[in-house]
């Protein structure tokens, strides 16, 4: 399949999968009427092109949902008055079209349903909302694509019979449903930012993250978490360009050129972060976007990192919500600001917290024993780091800083 | 759709003796809320302690009775609700209003072909 076709496939399959999963209530269906909408188009698109694919999409699939429908004789259960599938329909399918809301909000409430196992939902999220592919997920998930199929199966099958609704719940519940909406799309976008050059299998979804917290921050505009969330996306993306050298090795954040990081994306950040803060004093996920903002001040390299504010950061964050990885991330900011003795003391703390499998630990460690010339034990972390199967430009990396250790 | 609400808790709360205060104030509350169900509640009961409970079980082609619930839990199942519910999350909500000891759940179940 083209690139072209592939992403035209991508950016229609969110919004007609999820106006066929809530005019259904089926999420299978929707997703088994888009593929076929899919495959046909594959084949008639093959001499001309609609003027708007989506429409077109849309306007098949929602034929072959019906045909589906047939099938499975449960057509009375499902459909009361239903449009006919006729030949001049088209047209009028692909105005409704241009009428119809964004879905993806929806599905991205019916995919992190508390009744849905959390490892579950960020996968669902992935495959329906953002029409990324099974393998494609189960790669990035580290796991098999069998395994994750099944999770999926699963997902589906308890929203189709426990009866999870297809709505925008009340303001009521967002208290206790935008946690579990928040939390998937961060573990969804942790695994598209671990990998800088965006080499990896979850490169397409990084844009689709600044789609979506927009989106999220449209709907719910009054939520500092949020709009917190909407502008930590931004500040990361903003540095995308400068992650990467020309050999295409990462480039650690302090030392990243902030002239290559795009100034648009962070004046986005900053307003979404600014409405944040007017809303509530503070929060964890204020001050994890409070310090990628603090990152995004800096105009030069010669200006010094802000370490000491970064730090003080972390101390505030590690007081509300205090984890392994909270703590990693201070001691970084501990090791520059008072230095590697210091930050040595604190990550022996770690050592029982469960964080083996935890690339970044064994790469802080590494870089901890590197400073304190424990060339050895440096080299051993680093090898550890490289078996945790790294993206590309981390893996060049954390190999340069290794073999550097070989020679001093 | 239709829905259960299968009511687990610690049996011990209540006492073995009958009108022990505090299996009278949940029975109480228990009345109250099925008043307020209205005809959202479709049906009902609570439950007589596991220590009458008598099990079936069907095992290598012959049924054997057993003394006892069907799980040796420190929660038991001791009443249900059946329910008239839009959606799950609807059932969520009544499911939170239920009358409920300290460590008690609830589950909610929806009824085939409900």
């Amino acid at each position: 399949m083209s690139r072209s076709l592939d992403r035209t496939f991508r950016s229609a399959s969110a919004r007609v999968v999820g106006v066929l999963a809530a005019r259904y209530r089926d999420l299978d269906l929707a997703e088994e009427a888009f593929a076929e909408a899919c495959a046909r188009a594959a084949e008639a698109w093959r001499s001309t092109r609609p003027e708007r694919p989506d429409g077109w999409l849309y306007a098949v699939a929602q034929r072959c949902a019906l045909d589906l429908l047939r099938k499975r004789e449960v057509r009375e259960r499902h459909i009361a008055g239903e449009i006919a599938a006729d030949a001049g329909a088209e047209a009028a399918m692909d105005e409704e079209l241009q009428f119809i809301p964004d879905e993806r909000l929806r599905l991205i409430f019916v995919c992190c349903h508390p009744a849905i196992a959390p490892d579950a939902r960020a996968a669902l999220t992935l495959r329906t909302v953002c029409g990324l592919r099974t393998a494609e997920i189960a790669h990035a998930f580290l796991t098999s694509e069998t395994a994750l199929a099944q999770r999926l199966v699963r997902a589906k099958r308890k929203i189709a019979e426990a009866g999870v609704p297809f709505e925008i719940p009340g303001p009521n519940l967002w208290a206790e449903r935008l946690d579990a909406v928040l939390s998937t799309l961060e573990v969804a976008y942790s695994k598209a930012h671990e990998d800088a050059a965006a080499a990896g299998p979850h490169a397409p979804y990084a844009e689709e993250m600044l789609n979506l917290s927009k989106v999220l921050a449209d709907l719910i505009p009054d939520e500092a978490d949020v709009l917190a969330f909407a502008a930590l996306v931004r500040f990361c993306e903003a540095r995308r360009p400068a992650r990467t050298d020309a050999q295409g090795c990462m480039i650690p954040l302090a030392e990243q050129d902030p002239a290559r990081w795009d100034r648009a994306l962070i004046d986005e950040g900053d307003r979404y972060l600014k409405r944040a803060f007017a809303l509530q004093a503070s929060s964890a996920r204020l001050l994890q976007a409070g310090i990628h903002a603090t990152w995004c001040v800096r105009k030069s390299l010669d200006e010094p990192p802000p370490w000491p504010k970064v730090l003080a950061l972390y101390d505030s964050l590690a007081s509300i919500s205090d984890n392994p990885v909270t703590r990693l991330n201070r001691i970084v900011a501990l090791a520059e600001v008072r230095g590697c003795a210091a930050a040595l003391e604190e990550i022996a703390g770690l050592e029982s917290a469960g964080m083996d499998g935890f690339l970044p630990y064994h790469a802080v460690r590494a870089d901890l024993f590197c400073r304190a010339g424990r060339s050895a034990l440096a080299r051993s972390e680093y090898d550890r780091a490289l078996a945790l199967c790294p993206g590309a430009a981390e893996a060049q990396w954390l190999r340069r800083r290794r073999d550097a250790q070989l020679d001093s | 759709m239709q829905y259960a609400l299968l009511i687990y808790e610690n049996e011990s709360v209540y006492g073995p003796e009958k009108n022990n205060p505090a299996l009278r104030e949940i029975v109480a509350k228990h009345m109250s809320f099925k008043e307020e169900l209205g005809s959202k509640r479709i049906g009902g009961a609570g439950l007589a302690g596991s220590g009458v409970a008598t099990t079936l079980r069907f095992g290598n082609g012959t049924k054997t009775v057993h003394d006892g619930p069907f799980a040796e839990t420190k929660e038991q199942l001791g009443g249900f609700y059946l329910i008239e519910a839009a959606d799950l999350d609807e059932a969520i909500g009544i499911a939170k209003r239920v009358p409920l000891s300290p460590d008690g759940a609830v589950e909610i179940r929806p009824l085939l072909g409900g």
